[in-house]
């Protein structure tokens, strides 16, 4: 886990639900007790979202200007606004025109709802993070996690270099684009976790968002497998008591058939993806946060047999 | 005395639309499919659109992802479904890029008119991309479908978003861009002296963020895209009144997370706010009802259990044991949830479902159970 901690941007990505939000703040806090600079994102579509990453820092919501959360950690709300602004400002080398293209009306429309401009936006709004250079050389921001809110929004942000740059391959919006491949390409900078459940729908859904991550080349740094339940049971045991809740169901049935199937989909994860698979245990609702920060600490990949890399 | 709140059973016998929302990863695909064979199953002529379901699903309805119209449901399947004349149940799986190509071909007067955004490489690259397109064309599509009659009742699966409601504003972004208006400013000419200087702004801005070369192209885009799709803002305007009426009943999908009520309680208020018929909540995996089950002891064990389910007694009665905190955890929730929406809808809790609900047998369950709510 402690790569995690070495890359400029991290991007946590999965279905709502799965525990996402969670993770991201419990990762910032030990990469903060590390001695990490960091700076907690989440790609908002409207300031008055509400987050359930803030949420872990006591907050409804993630700032709209970088403030400090916790000790050693920042946070900030990823706007397409906020960036497309950023961006107009230096590209637009006069203070009295970009004030009248930020105010312009038909601009402003454009940028709302034009083809890929929202993207664009959040994508030039996290590069300015990322340059931001603070003492001594180091990045001002050494350490960006980003809480990607649904898997389209996330396909959309890591190809948005390959689908603009194929229309734009010159002028300052290439030059952006580029630059920020620089990060996003560069496994040693970057990678995007993928947060899954052992369950049937979203092990499926989770090969697909490897396969569309693959596509916009993101390096994909590994899996959580969130919320794995407890599986008490022997082969023995578990085959009798199957039999027995057929015939007539009774408490704990549910969490009987959820071992089941965590175990199933647990086995086809690992047999379908090489990739670094980290386990969590179904950790409750209560003190989840001190909970997560507890199983991630110093957590290793689950080792698969016969020696599949 | 407050009037009950409609039922589920009900709205799926009588409203023509009922639209499923909720944020991603709640089981809001699954919960249209059931809604709608159940009223398949009720006898009326049912249509579920939803976009980009998973494969499986797709399968188990019978139908392949991207079909360009909505495709029935065979008459093998129909019939193991228990759906039998009036009855009849379609599925449109809604890829992004083909109803963005279809929309354009619906909405230009020529055929030239639609190969020339067709053909535009900017749109060839980014009509996908377009914010507001899936939501827009899900919206029109269904409003198409409800008008033409050809069916009783369709279910709309919205897109999949951070919040319940984004496909609402998606289109109204959508329209606000296109509105003839606005843009004036891109128009090459103008006719009064402050659109011209409008317009000289906007292509000085555009020319520096995007290289003058590309601007150019881009404004042309613009022009034509914009140009031919101006009955969209007419659309998406009938399609609020239509979306307010009587017909019509929203349900948001939900999961009995900590971050849920919040959730719900949003979107309680903004559809109030909108003026749109809330009609209830569907809380997928909650235990509320686990609670009417035995506890597993000695007597339901039975006296002639083998030596493994006594030895595996204890550990069973471990999770019967959570799931007893869970389902007065979710009892509670429902309790929250139905002193918000008042009269105005029911909470219909739906069981934890680990296996996954796209096969046939798990469906037809939970459509029996939502059309007996």
């Amino acid at each position: 886990m402690k790569r995690l901690f070495d890359k400029r941007v991290v991007l946590f990505t999965g279905k709502g639900g799965v525990g996402r939000s969670t993770i991201t703040a419990a990762l910032a806090k030990a990469a903060a007790k590390e001695g990490k600079r960091v700076l907690v994102t989440e790609v908002g579509d409207d300031p008055n979202d509400y987050s359930p990453l803030a949420r872990h820092f006591g907050r409804d919501r993630l700032p709209l200007g970088v403030e400090e959360l916790a000790p050693g950690i920042r946070g900030v709300m990823l706007l397409a606004r906020s960036g497309q602004e950023a961006f107009m400002r230096s590209v637009l080398r006069s203070a009295t025109l970009a004030r009248a293209a930020i105010g312009n009306d038909a601009i402003r429309r454009l940028l709302s709802a034009g083809p890929s401009f929202r993207e664009m936006g959040v994508f030039f709004q996290l590069l300015t993070y990322l340059r931001e250079p603070g003492k001594g050389g180091a990045p001002e921001y050494e350490l960006i996690l980003i809480d990607m809110p649904a898997t389209g929004h996330t396909l959309s942000l890591t190809g948005l270099p390959q689908v603009l740059l194929n229309l734009l391959p010159r002028g300052p919006i290439a030059d952006a684009l580029r630059e920020g491949q620089t990060y996003l390409n560069d496994p040693a900078k970057a990678a995007a976790y993928v947060v899954v459940l052992p369950e049937t729908l979203p092990v499926t859904e989770c090969f697909e968002l490897l396969h569309g991550l693959e596509r916009t080349r993101m390096n994909v740094g590994g899996i959580f497998l969130n919320r794995v339940p407890q599986d008490p049971f022997t082969e023995e045991e578990r085959a009798a008591l199957e039999g027995l809740l057929k015939r007539t169901p009774a408490l704990g049935n549910n969490g009987f058939q959820r071992a089941v199937v965590a175990k199933r989909e647990r086995a086809r994860l690992l047999a379908g993806t090489p990739l670094p698979v980290f386990q969590i245990p179904d950790l409750g609702d209560q003190g989840l946060l001190e909970a997560m920060g507890r199983a991630l600490d110093g957590i290793r990949p689950i080792e698969r047999q016969g020696g599949a890399a | 005395m407050t009037p009950l709140p409609p039922r589920l059973g009900q709205l799926i016998k009588h409203r023509r639309v009922i639209v499923c929302c909720g944020a991603g990863g709640v089981g809001k695909t699954t919960t249209a499919a059931a809604l709608a064979l159940a009223g398949a199953r009720a006898g009326r002529r049912v249509l579920v659109l939803t976009i980009d379901p998973s494969k499986r699903l797709a399968e188990t309805l019978g139908v392949s992802r991207n079909p360009p119209t909505p495709v029935s449901l065979p008459p093998d399947r129909l019939a193991a479904a228990g759906i039998t004349p009036p009855g009849s149940l379609d599925a449109w799986m809604l890829d992004p890029k083909l109803i963005a190509d279809e929309s354009v071909r619906r909405l230009t007067k020529t055929k030239e008119d639609a190969d020339r955004v067709l053909n535009n490489r900017i749109y060839q690259q980014i009509s996908a991309m377009v914010a507001g397109m899936h939501e827009y064309t899900a919206m029109e599509a269904l409003h198409r479908f409800v008008t033409q009659g050809r069916y009783d009742l369709v279910v709309l699966d919205t897109p999949p978003s951070r919040h319940a409601l984004d496909f609402l504003e998606a289109p109204r972004r959508l329209s606000a861009l296109i509105e003839g208006k606005a843009l004036t400013a891109f128009l090459p000419k103008s006719d009064s002296m402050v659109a011209r200087a409008a317009s000289k702004l906007v292509e000085k801005i555009l020319g520096a963020i995007f290289g003058q070369d590309f601007a150019q192209e881009f404004i042309g885009f613009l022009v034509t895209f914009t140009g031919i799709f101006q009955s969209l803002t007419l659309d998406v305007r009938t399609m609020r009144e239509f979306l307010s009426g009587d017909d019509v009943a929203f349900l948001l999908v939900a999961s009995p997370a900590p971050a849920m009520l919040a959730e719900a309680y949003f979107f309680h208020d903004k559809t109030r706010e909108l003026g749109l018929p809330f009609r209830g909540f569907v809380l997928n995996r909650s235990q509320a009802r686990a609670s009417a089950l035995p506890f597993p002891d000695a007597a339901w064990l039975g006296p002639d259990a083998p030596a493994a389910a006594l030895a595996a007694l204890p550990k069973l009665q471990a999770l019967a044991e959570v799931e007893r905190q869970h389902a007065a955890r979710d009892q509670d929730l429902v309790r929250q949830l139905q002193q918000k929406a008042g009269s105005a809808g029911a909470v219909h809790p739906l069981p934890e479902l680990p296996q996954g609900a796209d096969d046939m047998g798990t469906l037809l369950a939970i459509a029996e159970s939502l059309a007996n709510e």
